[in-house]
């Protein structure tokens, strides 16, 4: 029962719009966010897809448009509610210095009144789930790897069970081994979660890796909305194939 | 009902028997002898008596001596004229500031037989020699250097005054701190000073003051001031105090302040001289009493002034560093505090909380606010911002945000405004021995009065090593409050 009903929180936005003093974040943005379903945000920085994800925590609200979460408007007197039903990964993992990665992953669910044990359960399961090891649990963030703060990060999204996950460029820190490692890792965790996943970045190969459903963002607006295959074959706008084309492949080597 | 006021008209006089006069002194020896006599004076009509010594200047002993702080201290006629009272001539008689002074509860005793008004002093021997032995005669020598203190060069009734009245053709005339000036005119540099005609140099460096022969400078004749209500509650000691009048002429208060300042005795014991009784000596301490004593004042000043500066200051940082608009506001006031003179911010305290400890705190809590502010607020302002939003994004609210992460992240520069506000305090606290806080500032200001390093440096050391004590516990605290994860962040 509450499987199937973590599976009906979707997000959407309406005519959204936003701006940040002269720039236009958002020009009339309508994107819908199935639940269950897992989309990647693409784009150049600056084109708006950071901006998404900050409505639809309530971290923003739009000038104009409806920002509609679980099919209701967005309501700003439930924001935490709403925002402890989301997990949110950033970049370089917005772990908090000052706290173990215990303390790190206690906060949210500490406040929601959990035991310490029951705490301590959680993030000992999540471990296992992320491939971290136990004794990494009593490190501070400065003392772990750069892939490391990215699976507290992910686990720290993860403790109170959210309906939904979003990560704005999560492995953009990483260097390539590592990266590469962890996206097979969120594939699997995504698959394995079956939650609904909003994953922005800037890298097309990424992008197709986890989500079979890519967004194109450029200036505020939506370019393409599709799979890899229509981006490819069927651009609606020369920006699409530019976009694709500036993705480098490795050089042809003769043997 | 009849027989409870019967009751309290009985307690009243007990009440009023059993709480001491407070005498209060100025920063300067003449005032601090005659508070000295005030007190034996007392105790000789059986009455108790406190002397608060060296309370800063006029202003703070007369506002002092109107909110019932001070009940008695010595005054100068020109003075009460010139600065204290509106409305009177400046040559008013003293049943005239008699008259002016009792509307407002304060009452004030006949000439105590002297006049420590400014004059112009030369060395004997070459006064002679120049035939010269009042004002007028200066106006047939045109080439003597004069050297006078600042406040004299600048005052309407100091140089420019006499300069006009007498028709002075002098041009060589230097501004010379008045500590000083005695040792100018001594070694020939400066021909003549100007001085009070009571100072105790002026024997000691064979001076003779020069007969104000046009009768320009106004009369500064001692008098006591002292509170009206004095009169119902220790009578006996009014009327002793009254009978001081007319029993010091100039010669002998020059004497007593020559003993205290160049002779090194002590207050007491000449005021005993004078009167012909034994010291009290029981108010005397040696020095490690001495130290604790002023120890525990200026500590207890530090601690309280601090520790209620870091309850407001933090929670106006955390309000400054959400509010922006505000947050510039109370930054700038705060920030203008600081810019207040420290005397000043001292004298300001004292209609609202009288003299003593508290003005004092009142005055260090002040200044405390500032370094606590502007460091919450930067240290809150200087989170990451990604750190600020992943908290957020949690969806904590917005204390809980508060209390368990950005207080903490700020912990270090919190710790480090506390820790400036503690070392400006200690300093700054030097200063309260003025309005009669005691402290390290208390064997300061003698020692400044009596020219006597070694009590100057009995404040003066001690008050350096409580100020690298706070340094050193502060540093202690932030390394201990501070989480393990901070430290090992600031070391990548």
């Amino acid at each position: 029962m509450a499987i199937a009903e973590a599976r009906r929180f979707g997000f959407a936005l309406e005519r959204v719009s936003k701006r940040y003093g002269a720039v236009a974040a958002l020009k009339h943005v309508d994107i819908d966010f199935a639940a269950g379903s897992t989309t990647a945000l693409i784009g150049s920085s600056g084109s708006g897809k950071s901006t998404v994800l900050r409505l639809l925590l309530g971290l923003d609200y739009p000038d104009e448009g409806t920002v509609r979460v679980d099919g209701q408007p967005f309501d700003p007197s439930k924001v935490l509610e709403l925002r402890r039903r989301v997990g949110y990964v950033i970049q370089e993992g917005g772990l908090f210095p000052h706290l173990t990665v215990s303390g790190n992953l206690a906060l949210l669910p500490r406040h929601l009144g959990w035991s310490v044990q029951k705490a301590r359960q959680r993030a000992e399961e999540l471990a296992t789930l992320t491939h971290l090891p136990l004794d990494v649990l009593e490190r501070y963030p400065a003392e772990l790897s750069g892939g490391q703060r990215q699976r507290v990060a992910l686990m720290r999204a993860l403790m109170a069970d959210p309906d939904a996950l979003l990560l704005d460029e999560p492995l953009g820190a990483l260097d390539p081994i590592v990266r590469h490692e962890l996206q097979d890792e969120l594939k699997r965790i995504f698959a394995q979660l079956g939650k609904t996943v909003i994953i922005v970045t800037h890298d097309l190969a990424e992008a197709a890796w986890f989500a079979e459903r890519l967004v194109l963002m450029r200036d505020g607006t939506v370019v393409q909305d599709g799979a890899l295959q229509d981006l490819l074959e069927r651009p609606t706008d020369p920006f699409v194939t530019r976009f694709v084309e500036a993705q480098r492949r490795l050089p042809e080597v003769r043997s | 009902m009849g027989r409870c006021l019967m009751l309290l008209a009985l307690l009243v006089p007990v009440l009023a028997q059993s709480m001491p006069v407070r005498i209060g002194s100025k920063v300067f020896t003449e005032s601090v002898i005659l508070g000295e006599l005030a007190k034996a004076t007392a105790q000789q009509a059986g009455v108790d008596a406190v002397h608060q010594r060296e309370l800063g200047g006029t202003s703070v002993l007369w506002k002092a001596l109107l909110q019932g702080d001070i009940d008695v201290y010595s005054e100068y006629t020109g003075t009460i004229t010139h600065e204290l009272l509106k409305n009177v001539a400046p040559d008013a008689d003293i049943p005239t500031l008699r008259a002016q002074l009792q509307p407002l509860g304060i009452g004030i005793t006949d000439s105590l037989g002297f006049n420590n008004t400014y004059a112009v002093g030369m060395l004997a021997d070459k006064a002679a020699q120049l035939h010269i032995s009042r004002l007028s005669d200066l106006v047939a020598h045109p080439e003597l250097r004069f050297g006078f203190s600042n406040e004299f060069i600048d005052r309407a009734d100091g140089w420019p005054g006499i300069r006009q009245r007498y028709g002075l053709p002098q041009t060589q005339v230097r501004g010379l701190d008045h500590a000083l000036s005695y040792r100018a005119v001594a070694s020939g540099a400066v021909d003549a000073i100007d001085l009070y005609s009571t100072d105790a140099e002026i024997p000691y460096y064979y001076l003779l003051t020069l007969d104000d022969d046009k009768h320009y400078f106004p009369r500064y004749e001692a008098v006591y001031l002292y509170r009206l209500a004095l009169v119902q509650s220790a009578p006996r000691f009014v009327n002793s105090l009254q009978k001081l009048a007319g029993r010091i002429d100039e010669n002998t208060m020059r004497q007593m302040n020559a003993k205290v300042k160049l002779k090194g005795m002590k207050e007491n014991v000449v005021v005993a001289a004078f009167l012909g009784i034994q010291p009290d000596t029981s108010a005397d301490k040696g020095l490690a009493a001495r130290l604790l004593q002023t120890s525990i004042e200026h500590i207890k000043l530090v601690m309280l002034s601090l520790g209620l500066a870091v309850l407001l200051a933090i929670p106006l940082g955390v309000l400054a560093a959400r509010l922006k608009r505000l947050g510039q506001v109370v930054i700038g006031l705060t920030g203008i505090l600081q810019t207040v003179p420290s005397l000043a911010m001292f004298v300001f305290m004292i209609p609202v909380f009288g003299i003593g400890t508290w003005p004092a705190i009142a005055a260090l809590f002040l200044y405390s606010l500032l370094p606590i502010v502007r460091n919450t607020h930067a240290g809150l302002v200087g989170i990451a911002p990604e750190l600020r939003e992943s908290a957020a994004a949690m969806g904590l609210p917005r204390g809980v945000r508060l209390r368990r992460i950005e207080l903490p992240l700020a912990t270090r520069s919190i710790l480090a405004g506390i820790k400036t506000a503690a070392v400006i305090n200690v300093g700054t606290a030097t200063l309260a021995a003025l309005i009669g806080a005691g402290g390290y500032g208390q064997p300061i200001l003698t020692g400044i009065r009596l020219d006597n390093i070694s009590l100057i440096l009995e404040g003066a050391i001690p008050a350096a090593i409580l100020a690298l004590l706070a340094q050193g516990v502060f540093e202690g605290i932030e390394r201990w409050l501070t989480p393990r994860g901070l430290r090992l962040q600031a070391r990548q």
